[in-house]
């Protein structure tokens, strides 16, 4: 145990006073994510407003009176206006993405001036409770006002909520399991490198001659990433929580899922390494899996994004498999026995990795 | 103690190590000398437990190292050719790795740092990153990573490779204290004079073979106080040996068109007709290079060529 310490304690000691190699691969996926977020996300615009759609099939001065209240003071910097047709209008408050559809129908106009019985409809965003209670009563008393100068029956308004859905993910809830990912993935590929490192300078052979065993060596190596995917994640995701608003369900359960996907991708890039023959090649070789792999499997873009297919093969690549798991402990779909099988999944195939680049670094690489 | 019983090391058909025996006695410097290629890297690699001899013997302090690998490796202590440090460690970080890694704890690993320090001469840098540091401080560095844990036997792969003079120094004066305190030290070089002025005793090696053995005098007898001549110019072989035949106890080590190397007793008094004959025979002497009996000698006239080729 004494051993695995203190591999741990050199290893963190050298990464950390040679901290441009990850911080490299940390920083791609991180500008990735805000320029994607810039481009897409509507980063820089002014604050979201509140927005009420008007589908005015009357057109008249009178639904114009309805309308024109919300031009005003204080009502106008509460609320953007939209003109819609019904339709559009009804698809959209479907979809979230207003405050509330106000419906005047034709024939408005006629009844304001003749008296007869009419009725407005309103729905309402459920996701909202001040901006659609706002509209409602606004609307009603304009309603009443007109009701009152002309005497006859009241004109009525309908409102209707429109039942919850889901909500869709949020550009930052859809990308940033993926930017995380891919931080780890490209990080277990810079720290599997290192391997040539230690071997060009002669220490795996020193380490080969004396009383202690390659497994401890190893082990060290592990745990020291394993502390660095933590940290990455944890940073990660308390960034993408406070900063980026995106849900977690579990902090602790992603944290822990992300810095052990990233041991197995590290054992797995470490074995790819030492496959190779010089460190060039090794080199080459760690991009030529890594890069093609984090495309498919939802590392770059989403598997939402994705085309169906290759979504579908990109969920069976290692990354896929860690982001879909990733994705479904944020949104809190993971069910805690499918948790529980994929973790032992992870658990396994990283003991099984760990076997094969032990045998294979005792066997020639360290000597 | 270091027991070598028909060594033999072969990767395929290439034979690297064949047959080498010999033993390493406590408080003994051995040296193991030969040209780049002559095996003794080999050597120190089966002894270590880094590689597995294909037939033969070797046992560290009476354990084998094939089949006891753990317990003679740690009575072992190694000195690679290659500097083996963390260049972004300091140089106490990385004794406390390395020491660490032969089983020593604190409070016994940090009175070794500090001790392997200052016989070093490394006290004042210690706390620097190792990449700052010059080729001779850090040879004297990995040595002392050899030496942290005090092993019973040492073994040192060519440790003065490019290094300065001074630092060289140093580094054998270090040798030589650690053989003194009982360490049985086995030393590979091919550096004849670092090997005559260190070890007590020596083997020369070539193609993987033990070619002599003993001590420094006894391996000078083999020489029965021979100087070596080497003269260059023009010469045709045959008729070159032919002509210095008849001189008195001459013998001919190596001729050819632009070499002739002799063997021969007082040769300095025997120059003149030396030169005679070679002239009477058609020969041009331009260069004359005259050694007295020594460990380069002795290869030249074991090997028939120069240590250093």
């Amino acid at each position: 145990m004494h051993f695995i310490w203190i591999s741990v304690v050199k290893d963190l000691r050298r990464w950390r006073r040679d901290p441009f190699t990850l911080a490299v691969w940390l920083a791609i996926p991180l500008v990735l994510a805000v320029l994607l977020n810039v481009v897409f996300g509507g980063g820089g615009k002014p604050a979201p407003r509140g927005v009420l759609l008007i589908a005015d099939e009357d057109n008249t001065f009178a639904s114009k009176v309805v309308s024109g209240v919300f031009h005003r003071d204080p009502l106008d910097k509460m609320l953007a206006l939209e003109r819609v047709r019904r339709e559009e209008g009804r698809r959209r408050m479907d979809s979230g993405e207003a405050s509330a559809l106000l419906i005047i129908p034709a024939g408005f106009a006629q009844a304001v001036n003749r008296g007869g019985a009419f009725r407005l409809q309103l729905f309402t965003n459920p996701s909202q409770s001040i901006l659609p209670k706002v509209i409602e009563d606004t609307v009603s008393i304009t309603l009443d006002m007109l009701g009152t100068r002309r005497g006859g029956p009241p004109i009525g308004l309908k409102t209707t909520v429109i039942p919850e859905k889901k909500q869709g993910k949020s550009f930052a809830a859809l990308f940033f399991p993926s930017m995380l990912c891919m931080a780890v993935w490209m990080i277990a590929n810079a720290l599997a490198g290192e391997i040539w490192k230690e071997r060009a300078l002669g220490a795996l052979r020193r380490l080969a001659v004396m009383p202690v065993r390659m497994a401890g060596f190893l082990a060290g190596k592990l745990l020291a990433a394993a502390l660095v995917f933590a940290c990455v994640a944890g940073t990660g995701l308390v960034a993408v929580r406070w900063l980026g608003g995106v849900p977690v369900a579990s902090l602790p359960a992603a944290i822990l899922w992300l810095m052990l996907a990233g041991v197995a991708f590290y054992l797995l890039l470490l074995l790819v390494s030492m496959s190779a023959s010089t460190p060039r090649g090794a080199s080459m070789l760690g991009n030529l899996v890594m890069f093609p792999l984090a495309l498919v499997g939802g590392c770059f873009f989403p598997f939402e994004v994705m085309p169906a297919w290759m979504a579908a093969v990109g969920r069976w690549t290692p990354p896929g498999w860690a982001v879909t798991q990733f994705s479904a402990i944020l949104d809190g779909s993971a069910h805690a026995a499918s948790l529980a099988a994929a973790l032992a999944g992870l658990v396994a195939a990283s003991a099984l990795a760990f076997m094969v680049t032990l045998m294979r670094l005792r066997r020639s690489f360290a000597l | 103690m270091i027991e070598v019983e028909q060594l033999r090391k072969s990767y395929g058909e290439l034979i690297a190590v064949d047959g080498v025996s010999f033993t390493a006695r406590p408080g003994e410097i051995f040296g193991l000398l030969g040209p780049n290629g002559a095996g003794k890297t080999t050597t120190i690699g089966c002894i270590s437990g880094l590689l597995e001899p294909t037939s033969g013997r070797v046992r560290v302090m009476g354990h084998d190292v094939v089949r006891e690998g753990m317990a003679a490796r740690q009575a072992l202590g190694v000195v690679p050719q290659e500097i083996a440090l963390y260049e972004e460690l300091s140089a106490i970080e990385n004794l406390k790795y390395w020491g660490g890694a032969q089983g020593l704890r604190n409070p016994v690993l940090g009175e070794r740092i500090e001790k392997v320090l200052e016989l070093t001469g490394l006290s004042d840098r210690a706390r620097e990153p190792v990449k700052r540091f010059s080729g001779g401080m850090k040879r004297r560095l990995n040595f002392a990573c050899g030496i942290v844990h005090q092993p019973q036997v040492l073994l040192l792969d060519e440790p003065t490779v490019g290094v300065d003079p001074q630092s060289r120094m140093r580094l054998l004066e270090l040798v030589r204290a650690e053989a003194q305190a009982g360490t049985c030290v086995l030393y590979t070089t091919h550096y004849m004079e670092e090997a005559e002025t260190l070890c007590d005793r020596l083997a020369v090696v070539d193609h993987g073979k033990v070619i002599a053995a003993g001590t420094l005098g006894e391996l000078r007898s083999m020489l029965e106080e021979r100087d070596l001549l080497r003269l260059t110019g023009v010469f045709q072989p045959d008729a070159a040996r032919a002509a210095v035949a008849p001189i008195d106890r001459i013998e001919v080590l190596q001729a050819e068109e632009h070499l002739l190397v002799l063997s021969l007793v007082e040769a300095s008094r025997k120059l003149p007709a030396i030169f005679a004959a070679l002239e009477a025979a058609g020969c041009e002497v331009r260069g004359t290079t005259l050694t007295q009996p020594s460990l380069e000698s002795l290869f030249i006239k074991l090997t028939g060529k120069e240590l250093r080729e």
